[in-house]
């Protein structure tokens, strides 16, 4: 619960006492409910067992941290570049600029890649939604957006559609893609999620029939496409959420999330649940990305640094950091194997890192401006990356 | 946006909301590092040949990359 985003968000009969006055929506068992701040905090006391009071709880919620730490610092047994000493050391990379997309009028903001390793989605700070062809250079469709702020955008598993996250309107849209380049995609564009606050990130699940967005107002949700319905909603961060990613293991129902208030949790998307938090970097959390075997994952931040953390181990394990690099990471992603780490920086250029052995194995330039978003292809033969410089690269 | 919190210690719901997280989160079961560590390297290590741009493909193969000679198509 973060006050700073609920505050005053609703104005009207406060749904305990009746009185009309600025409410606090809060949840209880996951309803909302709209209660005038003193309400809520009856409620709370009331809620307390017997013995209980504010400073109790405080206690033990400092103990509660003070045992997570101890707990976490016992399996520290190794470090990660220790155990990755005997593997050779990565060859030299012979990857390069292969592609330029010209076309965007304004800062690139996102892309995401089609499953059928070609095409890819852009969206930029003109408004428009542009679907490549990544061999070919052609545009195979585009949209024109009335809002100028596209900041998320995602390709559906089956390639016939696409989400854009909306940072005006707070919403998330799904355009249906079609083969006809005159048909105006623009009118069928459905809204499907509503938010307090602009769409950070979006994504879709295993299928073209939900999507899981974050936001702005501090919380993720799952939305239905069809019928626009909320499934889930996480809340636990206390700021703006700036980036997710999905588990690709196929028995993980979880996801991961980061924002500005320096946290990254894991989530259980069907129980709302957050399972676990790390709490290590210094600044706002611009990307997370999950591992390809799903039992890690990195985040890139303004604090300069990207770091790997291990699910199952409950911790940090690397710290992917120079002395020469100042400027905060936006994006990271992970090659097919897990061995490179991509991640582009504010400085305009793309930092490869060896995720194992913890050093950096070479640096991508071409950019002009800064990167806002890398993607390795989904059968790994290639990196885009989406820059402030109107382009996009394909990298090979 | 990245404004501390500045009632988290005062209100009564968060602190319980607070306390029953971290009782989630310490409760939960961990694995040492040098195990789980060694699961990440083995699968880099397991994958490294189907990496394209760890390993490199040949040209030929990589539709991105400049082939020597046209292709009809």
């Amino acid at each position: 619960m973060c006050d700073q985003t609920f505050m005053a968000a609703t104005f009207g009969p406060c749904d305990s006492c009746g009185k009309t006055g600025p409410l606090m929506n809060i949840y209880i068992k996951n309803e909302p409910v709209n209660y005038c701040s003193f309400c809520v905090e009856v409620m709370a006391y009331r809620g307390l067992q017997k013995g209980e009071t504010l400073e109790t709880l405080r206690q033990e919620s400092d103990t509660l941290k003070k045992k997570l730490e101890e707990e976490r610092g016992k399996l520290n047994d190794v470090e990660l570049h220790q155990v990755a000493e005997k593997i050779e050391v990565v060859g030299a990379l012979s990857i390069k600029t292969r592609r330029v997309l010209k076309g965007h009028g304004n800062k690139v903001l996102c892309m995401d890649w089609c499953k059928d390793k070609r095409r890819l989605v852009s969206s930029s700070q003109d408004g428009k939604v542009i679907v490549w062809d990544g061999f070919t250079l052609n545009k195979e469709n585009g949209v024109s957006l009335p809002c100028t702020w596209v900041m998320a955008c995602a390709y559906a598993p089956s390639g016939c559609a696409v989400a854009l996250g909306d940072g005006l309107d707070n919403k998330c849209s799904v355009i249906p893609l079609s083969l006809d380049k005159n048909e105006n995609l623009a009118t069928k564009k459905k809204s499907v999620a509503m938010h307090t606050n602009y769409v950070s990130g979006c994504t879709f699940t295993s299928s073209d029939m939900q999507i899981l967005t974050s936001s702005g107002d501090g919380s993720c949700a799952l939305w239905d496409v069809e019928s626009g319905q909320l499934l889930q909603s996480f809340h636990g961060h206390t700021a703006d959420v700036l980036s997710l990613d999905l588990s690709p293991s196929e028995t993980g129902n979880t996801f991961v999330s980061g924002g500005c208030d320096k946290k990254s949790c894991v989530w259980d998307m069907r129980s709302g649940q957050n399972i676990q938090t790390f709490e290590n970097h210094e600044s706002d959390i611009n990307c997370v990305k999950y591992y390809p075997s799903g039992d890690a994952f990195a985040s890139a931040s303004d604090d300069a640094t990207c770091r790997l953390y291990d699910l199952r181990a409950d911790r940090e394990v690397a710290i992917y950091q120079k002395d020469s690099i100042i400027f905060g990471a936006s994006s990271v992603d992970f090659s097919l194997s897990g061995r490179l780490l991509f991640a582009g920086y504010n400085d305009y250029s793309i930092n490869v890192w060896d995720v194992l052995k913890v050093t950096r194995v070479s640096i991508l330039f071409g950019h002009e401006n800064r990167i806002s978003r890398v993607c390795v292809s989904p059968d790994g033969t290639a990196l885009c990356s989406a820059s402030w410089d109107h382009t996009l690269r394909i990298w090979a | 946006m990245s404004g501390k919190m500045c009632s988290s210690s005062n209100s009564v719901v968060q602190a319980q909301k607070l306390v029953d997280q971290l009782r989630v989160e310490a409760n939960m079961e961990r694995i040492k590092i040098s195990l789980t560590a060694a699961d990440l390297v083995k699968y880099c290590q397991d994958h490294r040949r189907s990496d394209p741009l760890l390993t490199g493909i040949a040209a030929s193969s990589n539709p991105y990359k400049d082939k020597k000679s046209c292709v009809l198509l």
